[in-house]
């Protein structure tokens, strides 16, 4: 009810954007609901393999733990850009939000290159139910990434244009949300796919 | 220069390092199905709140109350999917 | 897919004749609105739109339309069935039909109707000037007006859905269904699914941001309580519906093996998903009517609502609840004791909450002072025929004794007696309470009522002898059966009290066009039903800006006891008002999502992704457009004011 309390950060300032910061945790919450029914599907199917590779057989730690360690950084990165923008330090943030999407973009080239090997040993989407959930898991996961380096571009070029506004730190403070979100998300692949899968 | 790396952002990634390491000791040593289970759930867990907390600034606003209700239901509905579903389709079939 | 085969549908003499029908009613309508020079009108008025009273608008009409197609559905099914071996239908055509009727009745009649009535009362109850989202509420809407077109093009293109409305795998996979019938289940229901998706985002937002000073969560009118506990469901529920959709597509259009029959597949997961979801989704329909039945109770008994923090704590663990109980649907798959006692007892659980509810409705009209109107008539017919509903659900959630009742009519009987008297009298009742708020006339009240008996008695002749048909084993589904099974006597019955049924529904047609042409001895000032709550504090029709000055709350029914201590809520100094622009893109948007998921049904997998790129443009436009809202100032506020009030 307090619509214009100055002791807030900017990016909660002004009539729409505390709504739109609330809306999206309300978001956030749908897409735990989201991965929950893709884990599911995953836990229900995980044992299904038909003829086809099983999980053991295919995951490797190698590329697994470049992924987590690219995304984890690039999560600490967004947050060290929200902090700049707090600051109002322009310059900082802007590298900030670079490097983090730099860090994006090499998580999924590490994922697609996963990817080809799984189907260099015949594993493809449609080789199994396992498969079909496994990569129908990681490939949503992959795709909100995908998403997400689209969307963080728009934002880079809107606060490089206009500088912190109520407007630009309010969209840039969501992306974040976003961003770290996906890196939670990680946090379960990496365990209960992957760990899991290779105990 | 050090303004812009704040102490609970830096503790914060040096404790999803760690707990990374932890997490991988499942895979590293030989560890009983419960004992490897529980070091995952507690580390994922961990994490999460990690992010949630430090650098998602969950409790920093006036509407912290309405957001921990809403992400812990969401949390509730995903386990229960999760569980149920398994308890249906898999354990109690 | 050859000419050919894509319009294989209209070689059925009925299809053709209903499709010639579409056709020249929609001749018709852009005749007419090229004739009377209104297209410039709708698309500035409407399409345009982002204030939420016109978007309930339109939901409640579109939710109409889709009421009559899928009322005609259900008489053509009880008109094949009245006697035995009927050539009336083919079995296939049998299939679409019940199958669209499901779908239809219940993601495009009651989950819109409801939406509309959210859109029309929720933001007037709590004093707001409009929701958190306008933009995002115009593109849900949108988004279902798209899903709506796809579900109903179907129909003559390429053929309906025909796996039931529950599509169930295998029976609805590629192996079995090789047209595209089910590709168009899966994208018109996701197209909409998505616009529901952001409804509730956005009215949970709304919702707990938005109310006016004073309004604590204790002193929230009850209608927007129990619509606040659907639209919670309808955020957690919505993306199972999502992920399973999306499964369903790619077993069908790209060879994953999710739901198959072979390489490991499980089809019952997909039953399993369905239900998470498909639970839920009843108390997202149940639970708002429920709400309206409490503000039209409370009104017409000019009692407050007794028990109310029995009713929000029992939403709450319905919300819950809610959740616990979907495995009941497939008892008969074949799982263990321990799964079907456990679902057994959840199920059994949630009655309790729901008889709470019950027993207050009863004790609010207890030392009432009642009136008779059309929607006080709904919520009385609503509570013994909605009981007969829920006692037959508790015989059915005994698991054991469900194997004797799965799948047959008596299933059947009891989510009507369910869904009608709670969703569709819920709605009704709405309709009937809020119509005077939308357009600022009253409809008819003795059409109103003699549609309320026709209505309440065609629907328990038409569903009754349903029950004892099923418990005659008589399986739901069959087209046809023969002589010797004695079914037709019953069958016969139901289908004369589904032509009742459908002559009630007919007087609402009848009521619109009557009233619309009485309108001048109908019209009526703001609270034409000494009513309680906020929304009835401003004029009607509601003015753009809803309330000239905010009203500050002190207490549950602040309304009520200011006209009766004689305040004026709106007293306060009136200062600009703060609104949003409107915007064609929402719709633009929606259209370039309907083609996408029209040409991916299709396998037209490149045009797809072309118009996929489209999308995410007119993301990304909105993403850098500045858009700071315009202000009414106070002038305009004033001149309104006196105008609505009448001394021009």
């Amino acid at each position: 009810m307090s619509k214009h309390n100055n002791s807030v950060p900017l990016e909660y300032q002004g009539e729409e954007n505390d709504l739109k910061i609330f809306g999206f945790w309300i978001f956030l919450g749908a897409e735990i609901v989201l991965f929950a029914t893709l884990f599911t599907t995953y836990f229900t199917l995980v044992n299904r393999t038909g003829s086809a590779p099983t999980g053991p057989e295919l995951f490797e730690i190698g590329p697994v733990i470049l992924e987590t360690f690219l995304l984890l950084t690039s999560s600490f990165t967004i947050g060290l850009g929200v902090h700049a923008m707090r600051l109002g330090r322009v310059k900082p943030m802007i590298v900030f939000y670079i490097i983090t999407l730099l860090l994006g973009a090499g998580f999924l080239a590490v994922e697609i290159d996963e990817f080809i090997t799984y189907v260099d040993h015949g594993a493809t989407i449609t080789s199994s139910a396992f498969l079909s959930a496994l990569m129908t898991l990681l490939g949503t996961h992959g795709a909100h990434v995908t998403f997400g380096l689209l969307w963080g571009i728009a934002i880079i070029i809107q606060v490089s244009k206009h500088g912190i506004n109520k407007r630009t730190a309010n969209k840039a403070f969501i992306f974040s949300l976003y961003w770290h979100f996906l890196d939670v998300v990680w946090i379960f692949l990496f365990s209960f796919i992957y760990l899991k899968g290779m105990m | 220069m050090a303004q812009l790396f704040p102490k609970e952002h830096v503790l914060g990634f040096i404790g999803s390092i760690v707990l990374t390491l932890v997490a991988l000791s499942v895979i590293q040593f030989d560890l009983s199905l419960t004992a490897a289970l529980v070091i995952l759930w507690v580390t994922a867990i961990a994490q999460a709140s990690l992010q949630l907390v430090l650098f998602m600034h969950i409790g920093e606003t006036d509407d912290k109350k309405s957001i921990y209700v809403a992400t812990i239901y969401s949390v509730v509905i995903g386990l229960v999917t999760v569980f149920g579903s398994l308890l249906a389709m898999i354990w109690g079939y | 897919m050859t000419m050919s085969e894509i319009f294989a549908p209209l070689k059925e003499p009925l299809i053709m004749g209903t499709a010639v029908g579409i056709m020249v009613g929609v001749i018709a309508v852009i005749a007419g609105l090229t004739y009377f020079k209104l297209w410039g009108w709708l698309y500035n008025n409407y399409i345009k739109t982002v204030d939420h009273k016109k978007i309930g608008v339109m939901y409640i009409f579109v939710a109409l339309v889709m009421l009559f197609k899928g009322g005609v559905e259900a008489l053509l099914m009880r008109a094949q069935t009245a006697v035995p071996d009927n050539k009336l239908l083919n079995s296939e055509h049998y299939n679409e039909i019940f199958t669209t009727h499901g779908v239809l009745m219940i993601l495009f009649v009651a989950m819109p109707f409801l939406f509309g009535l959210f859109n029309v009362v929720i933001p007037l109850q709590i004093g707001a000037r409009d929701v958190a989202f306008p933009r995002l509420n115009a593109l849900s809407f949108w988004l279902f007006a798209a899903g709506a077109v796809l579900i109903n093009v179907s129909f003559i293109i390429g053929g309906s859905p025909n796996a039931g409305w529950t599509s169930y795998f295998p029976l609805a996979g590629i192996e079995y269904n090789p047209g595209v019938n089910n590709n168009y289940y899966a994208w018109s229901l996701q197209i909409s699914g998505l616009g529901s998706l952001m409804t509730g985002i956005n009215f949970v937002t709304t919702i707990v941001k938005m109310r006016a000073p004073g309004m604590t969560w204790m002193k929230v009118p009850m209608f927007t309580w129990s619509s606040f506990i659907a639209n919670i469901i309808v955020v957690f529920a919505f993306p199972v519906l999502t992920v399973a959709l999306i499964m369903m597509t790619m077993d069908r259009q790209f060879g994953t093996k999710f739901f198959s029959t072979e390489d490991g597949g499980m089809d019952m997961l997909w039953a399993n998903l369905f239900w998470v979801w498909g639970h839920p989704e009843v108390y997202i329909v149940i639970l708002p009517a429920f709400g309206v039945f409490s503000e039209v109770i409370a009104t017409f008994s000019r009692k407050n609502l007794f028990g109310y923090g029995s009713m929000v704590a029992s939403m709450i663990i319905i919300s819950l609840l809610s959740f616990l109980v979907w495995a009941h649907h497939f008892y008969t798959m074949g799982h263990g004791v321990v799964v079907n006692g456990v679902f057994s007892i959840t199920t059994m659980l949630i009655a309790v909450p729901t008889g709470v509810k019950i027993f207050n409705w009863l004790l609010t009209m207890r030392h009432g002072r009642i009136t008779f109107t059309t929607p006080m008539l709904y919520a009385l017919g609503f509570i013994p025929i909605f009981t007969i509903g829920g006692v037959t659900g508790v015989m059915l959630a005994m698991a054991s004794a469900d194997y004797q009742y799965h799948n047959t009519l008596f299933l059947v009987a009891h989510f009507h007696y369910v869904l009608i008297p709670g969703t569709v009298f819920g709605i009704l009742a709405g309709y009937h309470f809020w119509w005077p708020k939308m357009f600022g006339f009253k409809l008819n009240e003795k059409i109103g009522q003699v549609g309320f008996w026709l209505i309440a008695i065609g629907f328990n002749v038409t569903f009754f002898p349903m029950f004892i048909l099923g418990l005659d084993g008589y399986a739901r589904r069959m087209y046809t059966y023969s002589a010797e099974t004695g079914y037709m006597t019953l069958n016969m019955i139901s289908f004369i009290g589904a032509l009742v049924l459908a002559l009630g529904f007919a007087t609402l047609v009848y009521n619109i066009y009557y009233s619309l042409r009485h309108r001048k001895e109908l019209a009526c000032g703001g609270d034409p039903w000494d009513a309680r709550s906020l929304e009835w504090a401003t004029h009607s029709p509601v003015p753009e800006y809803n309330f000239a000055v905010v009203p500050t709350i002190s207490r549950l029914d602040e309304f009520w006891y200011a006209k009766k201590e004689g305040r004026d809520l709106q007293a306060g100094k009136i200062e600009d008002i703060h609104m949003p622009n409107d915007s064609a893109a929402p719709f633009w948007q929606s259209v370039v999502m309907g083609l996408f998921a029209f040409f991916f049904i299709f396998n037209e997998i490149g045009i797809a992704i072309a118009l996929g790129v489209v999308t995410l443009i007119f993301m990304a436009v909105r993403s850098f457009e500045i858009d700071e809202g315009r202000h009414i100032h106070i002038k305009e506020i004033e001149e309104e004011e006196r105008r609505l009030r009448g001394d021009r």
